[in-house]
């Protein structure tokens, strides 16, 4: 029998070194403001404003805003803008 | 999504199913793993109205709880604890092959065999740089492995290199983390088949022997640049996390992610090289980085003369589309044969001069070019608003520059005799490092 030993190839990615958690989540989404930022390809404006009309027919009071850049990557003054304004966000990405 | 979590609200993307893993990678590389997401089945991109709008409702559940309700799971992450793999054969060889068989279904290799990277193979290719094991040379993109000298070692040992090509690896890897804002990241994990493309210039090209002739293709004369390809694609995927359905996106694929490495001609260019170029001196050693999507070859049978050999390559550069956005970021990198180089030079041209005439020559049907989207696309930028009123024969009918200035070209003298041209679109420019200060 032959034993290799071999040295692990793999380098350790720099974001898990520093790992953030995801934020807590609201119980419901009455009352609530929902953002949606659209990178701007075709089809993904559909698919959010579909799901913003979703959202307002089964909860009460939510008011929905539309965020572009017009391009990927929404550009951060805009993601910024949205985070500042919303309680909740939906993005269609690698979409 | 990952920024507005950071300010601490919930934010989900729709994903299409094909990039599930991408979503999953792209989570840990931004330093939150547990980023939470609804996958839908189809891309939106290309898909009908109707459609967009059914799959969207079939996951509205999934949107809301995904949005309301703590998931309190965390995903398992990829292992690189363990330092030394152990594996058993009824000898060596087979040994080898268990290495690659676990390895290869893990996705750490290109699916060629692997040499072992045993500490000793390892050490010797350390020793082949001035640097410290633990160095640290970047984090590579597009998934930002830490790129440690030991790390970059290992998988050169993979891929067959030998310490001296060690100064070489190293300067390519660092490039790459250099290109654009990101690492060339959006490149990278594009649908489509981006690939990095290496130039060594200076004195270690002929040292090392790097091909510069008909370089890009297989064969004994082109061990060295194979090797070295190997190495750095090898890092790629490993450091990089550039895997296949999980950072590397391609809709069909490309050879070139099998990573070329080439050396620019300097003893049969007419002009001063790559390097010196980009502000190096001529007796330095440089790699250079170009970030490639496709090549055809512009063959020409038989003009002499400078402006006829630069107007049929002009001419054959106008194939691809052109950018809509802001700005037309689209380039072409030229690897110029000696045949037609040579005549382009001894004629007057200096490359810069050589440059200006193809820019001023390659032009095409605006209405082609821009076909590829639609023209009330919102990423189309607001300069093009005045084409919504043109017909499409209008638009096919109006001339305009393929790229957006004489800077967006390119030139390296690559090849054997014969005036046969490579051209490459490319994107983000070109990004150079020092070779010598890894040796």
């Amino acid at each position: 029998m032959h034993l290799l030993e071999v040295l692990n190839p793999i380098g350790q990615q720099r974001g898990l070194m520093n790992s953030l958690k995801i934020s807590p989540r609201p119980d419901t989404l009455d009352n609530k403001i929902v953002g949606l930022i659209w990178s701007g390809t075709h089809g993904g404006d559909l698919a959010l404003n579909r799901t913003g009309e979703m959202i307002k027919e089964r909860f009460d009071n939510v008011t929905v805003n539309f965020y572009t850049g017009g391009n990927y990557p929404t550009p951060p003054p805009i993601v910024q803008q949205a985070a500042k304004e919303c309680d909740v966000v939906i993005g269609a990405t690698a979409d | 999504m990952i920024e507005i979590e950071k300010t601490g609200k919930p934010a989900i993307p729709i994903v299409s199913g094909r990039f599930e893993e991408d979503a999953i990678a792209s989570s840990r590389a931004f330093a939150m793993p547990d980023l939470q997401f609804v996958i839908v089945p189809r891309i939106y991109r290309n898909l009908a109205p109707d459609l967009c709008i059914s799959q969207t409702e079939a996951v509205i559940d999934d949107i809301i709880e995904v949005l309301t309700v703590d998931q309190g799971h965390t995903r398992r992450e990829r292992d690189t604890t363990t330092a030394i793999e152990r594996f058993e054969g009824e000898d060596r060889w087979d040994a080898i092959l268990k290495m690659n068989e676990q390895w290869l279904l893990r996705d750490w290799g290109d699916s060629l065999v692997l040499h072992p990277p045993t500490p000793e193979a390892v050490a010797e290719l350390v020793d082949g740089t001035g640097l410290d094991r633990d160095d640290l040379v970047c984090d590579m993109p597009p998934g930002f492995g830490l790129a440690t000298v030991e790390k970059i070692a290992i998988n050169a040992a993979m891929a067959g290199a030998k310490p001296e090509q060690m100064p070489v690896i190293i300067a390519a890897v660092k490039a790459l983390s250099e290109v654009g804002e990101h690492g060339g990241k959006s490149l990278l994990m594009s649908t489509s088949p981006h690939a990095p493309m290496l130039v060594v210039n200076g004195p270690i090209a002929k040292e090392m022997g790097i091909n510069p002739r008909s370089g890009l293709g297989p064969g004994r004369d082109n061990e060295v640049n194979i090797t070295i390809g190997r190495a750095f694609s090898l890092c790629l995927r490993n450091l990089g996390y550039w895997y296949p359905g999980q950072m590397d996106m391609d809709t069909i694929g490309t050879t070139r992610k099998f990573v070329h490495c080439i050396a620019e001609n300097e003893e049969m260019s007419p002009w001063q090289p790559l390097h010196v170029d980009q502000g190096f001196g001529p007796d330095e050693s440089t790699v250079s980085v170009f970030i490639t999507d496709g090549e055809l070859d512009i063959q020409d049978q038989g003009n002499t003369s400078a402006e006829a050999l630069l107007k049929n390559l002009a001419y054959g550069s106008t194939f691809g589309t052109m950018g809509l956005g802001s700005a037309n970021g689209s380039e072409r990198l030229i690897f110029m044969p000696p045949d037609v180089a040579r005549p382009v030079g001894g004629q007057g041209f200096s490359k810069q001069e050589a440059k200006q005439f193809i820019h001023y020559h390659a032009n095409h049907s605006l209405g082609k070019l821009i076909q590829y989207m639609p023209i009330d696309d919102a990423r189309v930028g607001k300069q093009w608003s005045w084409l919504e009123g043109l017909t499409e024969q209008e638009r096919l009918d109006i001339t305009v520059p393929l790229l957006e200035s004489v800077d967006r070209w390119h030139i390296v003298v690559v090849g054997a005799d014969r005036a046969k041209t490579l051209v490459m679109p490319t994107g983000e420019g070109i990004t150079t490092v020092g070779i010598d200060q890894y040796r």
